[in-house]
């Protein structure tokens, strides 16, 4: 039985079990005093909304140029894919791939399963509510790690600081990467976890 | 693990012997916990709550022995590089710096939140919640600030922050002779004390012992 058919709300906040009254729209937590919803308010339509940004951002994060090394007097501008193609190059096959699937691999799943979890919610189809909880956990706990390319940007502006002979700045691509980020990371905090198995109650209740 | 509760007399029980599972919705008769248990839900594997022992002081332990590390992480040279005679010295600090004074200053207010703003921010709360606790004042500010916290959580990417160092470390370390700083070590011990931490300082036990419900929840 879910807590929602019982008249019960937990708080998003501290997790207390308050009591629905049906006399008010905005109801407060008895313990932390944050709003409680049965769900989170519009909560696929505004992940929906923060998935088509970044979606759009994506496109540019991948095209433009994250940064820019100068040396002796001459630039070349470096995508995210040529950075990875760089170092399989030198022969830094972990590395590579380690940058690989934290600027490439997450992103590119993250706006796809996020798409999948709010599409399969929707229609109730084509994945099973254990199969879109383990999504959901592994997009959530993934995120944060393709911020990777940005803090090594920072660290090699920092530290290849040469004048002349050589210096790295950060580019446009880098915005545009970042937003991507934390534009998806948003997306799985606003996307209520609970709206998975609203829809599967008579199948996975009894196990 | 916790049994879900019989439908039929679900609503006659009162709530603090019922728990509901925060990512499904499941509603279960809570189950008594010992010491150093922990309970999670039966439906989809989300841990509900744990027992811990003497959170309260083993927090402020860690609090405080992460906030002595936090000023010399952040400032003192993670690597230093040679290059044709001249040397370059990188810090958390002058990566912010960096990033602002080249233009970037979106990404530069970026990493400056994520790897230096909101973890200091992160032991900040923690710390005023368990002083709040501990000397019995304020709780209604304790909650607010614990509920700060919690939206905080996510964006404090330390573990990040350090996977990027060492992706840095082998990129450059094939064009010019890199040293390591004592930075780092004090870097990986500040993310190292504060992983401990989160595991340490349960939720549900501050939540219990800031809201008043049981005096002896953070013992």
């Amino acid at each position: 039985m879910r807590a929602i058919d019982a008249g019960i709300l937990i708080c998003g906040e501290c997790h207390e079990l308050n009591r629905q009254d049906p006399e008010t729209d905005e109801q407060t937590c008895t313990r932390c005093g944050a709003l409680v919803h049965a769900r989170r308010p519009d909560s696929l339509m505004r992940t929906w909304a923060l998935l088509l940004t970044s979606a759009i951002l994506y496109i540019p994060a991948n095209l433009l140029p994250i940064m820019t090394i100068n040396s002796l007097g001459q630039g070349s501008p470096s995508t995210i894919m040529a950075g990875v193609i760089e170092l399989v190059q030198h022969g830094m096959i972990p590395i590579a791939a380690v940058v690989f699937v934290a600027s490439i691999l997450v992103p590119t799943f993250k706006l796809v399963g996020i798409a999948l979890l709010l599409f399969s919610v929707q229609r109730h189809q084509p994945l099973s509510a254990r199969q879109r909880i383990i999504m959901y956990r592994f997009i959530e706990f993934i995120g944060r790690w393709s911020m990777l390319d940005i803090f090594v940007i920072a660290i090699l502006v920092a530290v290849v600081n040469f004048g002349r002979i050589a210096s790295i700045e950060a580019n446009l691509g880098a915005v545009a990467f970042a937003s991507v980020v934390v534009l998806t990371m948003l997306a799985a905090v606003t996307f209520d976890p609970r709206l998975i198995w609203d829809n599967t109650e008579s199948d996975d209740d009894h196990e | 693990m916790p049994d879900p509760v019989d439908p039929c007399r679900v609503s006659e029980l009162p709530l603090d012997e019922l728990v509901a599972c925060h990512e499904c919705d499941l509603l279960m008769r809570k189950p008594h916990l010992a010491l150093g248990e922990k309970a999670q839900c039966p439906r989809c594997g989300y841990e509900l709550y744990a027992h811990r022992y003497k959170v309260v002081e083993r927090s402020l332990a860690l609090v405080i022995a992460a906030l002595l590390l936090y000023i010399p992480a952040n400032f003192l040279p993670i690597m230093q590089l040679n290059l044709l005679g001249q040397a370059s010295q990188d810090t958390v600090w002058s990566g912010v710096l960096g990033l602002f004074n080249t233009g970037m200053q979106g990404i530069a207010v970026v990493v400056f939140l994520c790897s230096m703003g909101i973890p200091l921010l992160k032991l900040l709360c923690q710390l005023a919640v368990l002083l709040s606790i501990r000397w019995n004042i304020g709780r209604s500010y304790g909650l607010l600030i614990y509920r700060i916290y919690h939206h905080l959580r996510d964006w404090g990417m330390l573990e990040v922050y350090l996977m990027g160092v060492l992706v840095a470390i082998v990129k450059l370390a094939d064009l010019a002779e890199l040293s390591l700083g004592l930075g780092l070590v004090c870097f990986i011990s500040l993310l190292l004390v504060q992983v401990w931490l989160e595991v340490v300082m349960s939720p549900h036990q501050i939540w219990q012992a800031l809201s008043g419900e049981d005096i002896h929840a953070g013992d």
